[in-house]
């Protein structure tokens, strides 16, 4: 009975004592490359990984797939080999999007399809 | 694990927990027809094997609606009952199988009258020796055993039944009389009413109605108080022997008599009040009722033209106006939702209770002394009351009912101290004409003076509460602003201000295609549209002074589809700017369609609005510039472009739109930049414009309303156009997608046309 009181005092004491989150928590990724998937579902901060062959700048491009508009595009100096990015998804009024690469050329090098959860 | 099932099963089956009577949805029954179904009511919970005591009831119905049963195996009757035939009331016990099986059958018989019918259900375990009056919710348990009247006081008083303490039985109507007559078959039942304190003051001696005076003589009729339950026999009471108590069942009939108190009579125990399902005071009893129209029902239906970009998020929910407010309440907490097609029920949140009002309705009845005249001078009737009748002041009788002479409103003309006076607004031919059935009571008193011999009686008039549909807007309001005032609403307030050739809002202009866009540009709602509402529309979309949208009442607009319809260039500052639309119910009346438009302050393009119709049909869509801009996937060459990137520098998140009017002559365009707030703050924008337009880069907390606007009417947007917007990282960041995206709003040309933007 003593044991069991002080489990639940202990519980008690943790679960007052959470910190609330003030900033989202990576989500780590679940695949190596997200481009090398036709699909994926991401939540708020999620981090997803790509592979680049040679270092440059780079865009991301998200596009709403249900009336081709661009929402968002971000520009970034990729490195060679494993890249990693976080997707924050408050602002993105759409729940199914395209995810482009580009390089420097503008030629596509990568395309995936993507879920906010 | 098995055990302790079986103990939770035990004792939750000890507490009696589960027990419930199912009611079916209410409905409308066909007046004046017999065996129609009422079934729906069903028991459960209950163990198989217990005998229950079932009661079925009309607390409210029209005068003779009854009911029956087609089946009633394993039923049996409460005493006085029979399970054959039309009832208004019924109890009888039986298991839980049967009682079933019965209330499937139950049929309802419906009188001419149109109105509610309240059938109540309600069951408990039956307890041997009590009877349930459903009508008034009071169990009865008869104790044969006889006792003096002072005994059989204190020992009801010393009993409990579920939860409930017993008192000698009351009698307070007939009804109740008949239910006691019916199901207790002793004769000289004691029940609670007593002269002894005072002779011939019989006074009701226990239970709720205890204290009552409800005769002050004796002699059957003697002293009855008016409004008071009185049944005595021939010459009774009489007190033939210091009698002062009264038993009911006189003799085995149905009337009472008073009778000493050491008469050894049988009595009845009363217990009560159970006709809520929520009254736990009352244990182990379970009740529920449903109340069907008999006739047609009350509806009241609303079909709200709106825009079908908004009206997923619209939700309506009534109010009232509390007896003697102006304020409106809500009549319920229930938001009601929008079908596709903008229809929207709110029949059961309307408050069909009457209040009194400040008016009275005076009724001059045959019979009495000449306290009333009419004068009919010239065909013009003056109707005369004797200002002793006149007990209110005499300026409140708004109506009168005079014979059968005339029944209506009447206007108050002055009171001379003596006659109060007023003006009949029709004729009244029965008045001189002789058909009056009640002619012997008006006399021709020369001079077009014609007098009644009569009574008069004034009864305050009762009116509905006033009601009225409130909207209500689930989801950002400020977001649903910024898209529905845009550049194309300024710039076409602007373009009607210059080409009606004045500032005074008088003369056509050639903006303006619908006299509703007068109501949406008039922002400041004074009336007049002018340069003060294009400036103040201006002020708003460039953040310098926004329009206040604290509310959805603030911006939304509402009329009857007639008025909005009806609205022209000529009257539009007559019509009253509303956030709500009341509706008046009238005696009588069942059916309410509310045919309403919404639309909005500063819409003044009406891309958000239901289009005004002259031949009363309303466009439920979006007007054709919106739908180019929202359900074209393809891009085409009437649009104009817009290219978007950000990239993250040290602390700073750079966001940049560039625009391309691909040959478009673009006076406007508007954006929506929603940014992370959580992660990133707004420092500011930087514009690149050739040409004078105004620029806006309004933060509006999560998103920033950006744009350009050319009002000159001469130059236009070109692709020099650019935008730069900062934020600051709130934390170091690195590679970041979606911090901020783009909502493209709206494009306008110089001819006032909206057109799409593609973002590429």
């Amino acid at each position: 009975m003593k044991k069991a009181l002080i489990i639940i005092v202990a519980i008690m004491f943790f679960s007052g004592c959470t910190k609330h989150e003030i900033e989202p928590s990576p989500v780590e990724p679940t695949v190596k490359d997200i481009f090398s998937v036709s699909q994926s579902n991401v939540t708020n901060a999620q981090v997803f990984n790509f592979i680049l062959k040679s270092p440059g700048v780079y865009t991301l491009t998200l596009i709403d797939s249900s009336t081709n508009q661009v929402v968002s595009r971000e520009k970034f100096y990729g490195v060679e080999g494993l890249n990693t990015m976080n997707i924050y998804t408050k602002t993105i009024q759409s729940k199914h999007l395209h995810l482009v690469l580009l390089d420097a050329n503008n030629s596509q090098i990568g395309k995936t399809t993507i879920t906010i959860k | 694990m098995r055990i302790f099932l079986a103990i939770l099963f035990s004792f939750t089956s000890f507490l009696g927990l589960g027990q419930s009577i199912s009611a079916p949805d209410s409905k409308s029954f066909t007046v004046n027809t017999t065996g129609q179904d009422a079934s729906g009511f069903s028991l459960s919970g209950f163990n198989s094997g217990d005998i229950l005591l079932c009661a079925v009831g009309l607390p409210t119905a029209p005068a003779g609606t009854t009911f029956y049963f087609t089946t009633a195996t394993g039923l049996t009757p409460a005493s006085g009952y029979t399970m054959t035939g039309n009832k208004n009331r019924i109890a009888f016990t039986g298991t839980m199988a049967n009682i079933n099986n019965a209330l499937a059958s139950l049929k309802i018989n419906t009188p001419a009258t149109v109105g509610s019918i309240q059938i109540s259900i309600s069951a408990t375990v039956n307890p041997t020796g009590f009877f349930y009056n459903p009508t008034n919710g009071h169990f009865y348990r008869p104790i044969a055993t006889g006792a003096t009247y002072t005994n059989a006081r204190a020992a009801a008083l010393n009993t409990t039944f579920k939860g409930q303490g017993g008192y000698l039985v009351t009698i307070t109507s007939a009804d109740e009389d008949a239910f006691i007559f019916n199901n207790v078959p002793q004769s000289n039942i004691w029940f609670a009413l007593t002269d002894e304190v005072e002779e011939a003051r019989w006074t009701i001696d226990a239970g709720p109605e205890k204290g009552t005076l409800i005769k002050i003589n004796n002699g059957q009729t003697n002293g009855n108080i008016p409004g008071q339950y009185n049944n005595w026999a021939g010459g009774e009471p009489n007190n033939s022997g210091n009698e002062d108590y009264a038993v009911t069942k006189w003799g085995g009939g149905s009337q009472w008599n008073d009778l000493p108190n050491n008469f050894s009579c049988a009595y009845v125990i009363e217990y009560g009040t159970w006709t809520n399902p929520d009254n736990s005071t009352f244990t182990d009893f379970y009740t529920n009722s449903t109340i069907h129209n008999n006739g047609p029902a009350l509806s009241v239906r609303f079909n709200i033209s709106t825009n079908n970009i908004v009206n997923s998020n619209l939700t309506g929910i009534m109010h009232y106006q509390p007896a003697g407010s102006t304020t409106w309440t809500p009549s319920t907490n229930t938001e009601r939702t929008m079908t596709l097609l903008g229809g929207m029920n709110v029949t059961s949140d309307i408050d069909t209770s009457r209040v009194s009002t400040n008016t009275y309705l005076s009724t001059i009845a045959p019979v009495g002394v000449e306290w009333s005249y009419i004068n009919a001078f010239n065909g013009v009737l003056t109707l005369y009351i004797d200002m002793r009748q006149v007990t209110v002041n005499a300026n409140l009788i708004s109506n009168v009912s005079i014979l059968d002479v005339y029944s209506g409103p009447v206007t108050f003309l002055s009171n001379d101290g003596t006659w109060a006076m007023y003006r009949i607004p029709e004729p009244c031919p029965k008045l001189t004409d002789g058909t009056s059935q009640y002619n012997s009571y008006i006399r021709n008193a020369g001079y077009d003076n014609y007098a009644f011999s009569c009574s008069v009686t004034l009864t305050q008039n009762m009116e509905y509460k006033k009601q009225a549909l409130f909207l209500n807007y689930n989801s950002s309001l400020s977001a649903l602003y910024n898209s529905v005032v845009t550049v194309s609403d300024v710039y076409t307030a602007f373009r009607q201000l210059a080409t009606q050739g004045g500032l005074t809002g008088t003369s056509n202009g050639t903006a303006f295609t619908s006299p509703i866009q007068y109501i949406a540009a008039d922002v400041d709602a004074n009336g007049i549209f002018n340069e003060k509402d294009c400036f103040e529309l201006l002020q708003h979309i460039t953040g310098v002074r926004s329009l206040k949208a604290d509310e959805l009442s603030d911006i939304i607009r509402i009329l009857g589809r007639s008025t909005y319809d009806g609205t022209a260039g000529t009257n539009w500052n007559t019509v009253p700017q509303r956030s709500f639309h009341q509706i008046a119910l009238t005696s009588g009346v069942l059916t309410y369609t509310n045919n309403i438009s919404v639309f909005w302050k500063g819409d003044v393009n009406m891309s958000h609005s239901p289009a005004q119709s002259t031949s009363g049909m309303i466009n439920m869509s979006v007007n054709p510039g919106m739908i180019t801009k929202t359900m074209s996937l393809g891009s085409s060459s009437s649009d104009v472009k817009a290219t978007i990137i950000s990239e993250l520098v040290k602390d700073e998140l750079i966001f940049t739109v560039q625009l391309d009017p691909a040959g478009q002559n673009v006076v406007g365009v508007q954006f929506m930049i929603h940014y992370d707030n959580s992660m990133i703050s707004y420092k500011g924008a930087e514009f690149i414009a050739s040409g004078s337009p105004t620029n806006f880069a309004v933060n509006r907390g999560d998103y920033v309303s950006l744009g350009s606007l050319i009002t000159d009417g001469n130059s236009t947007l070109d692709n020099s156009t650019k935008y730069v917007l900062k934020f600051a990282t709130r934390a170091k960041m690195t590679n970041t997608l979606g911090l901020i995206s783009v909502q493209p709003i709206d494009a306008v040309t110089k001819s006032g046309t909206q057109i799409k933007i593609n973002i590429f």
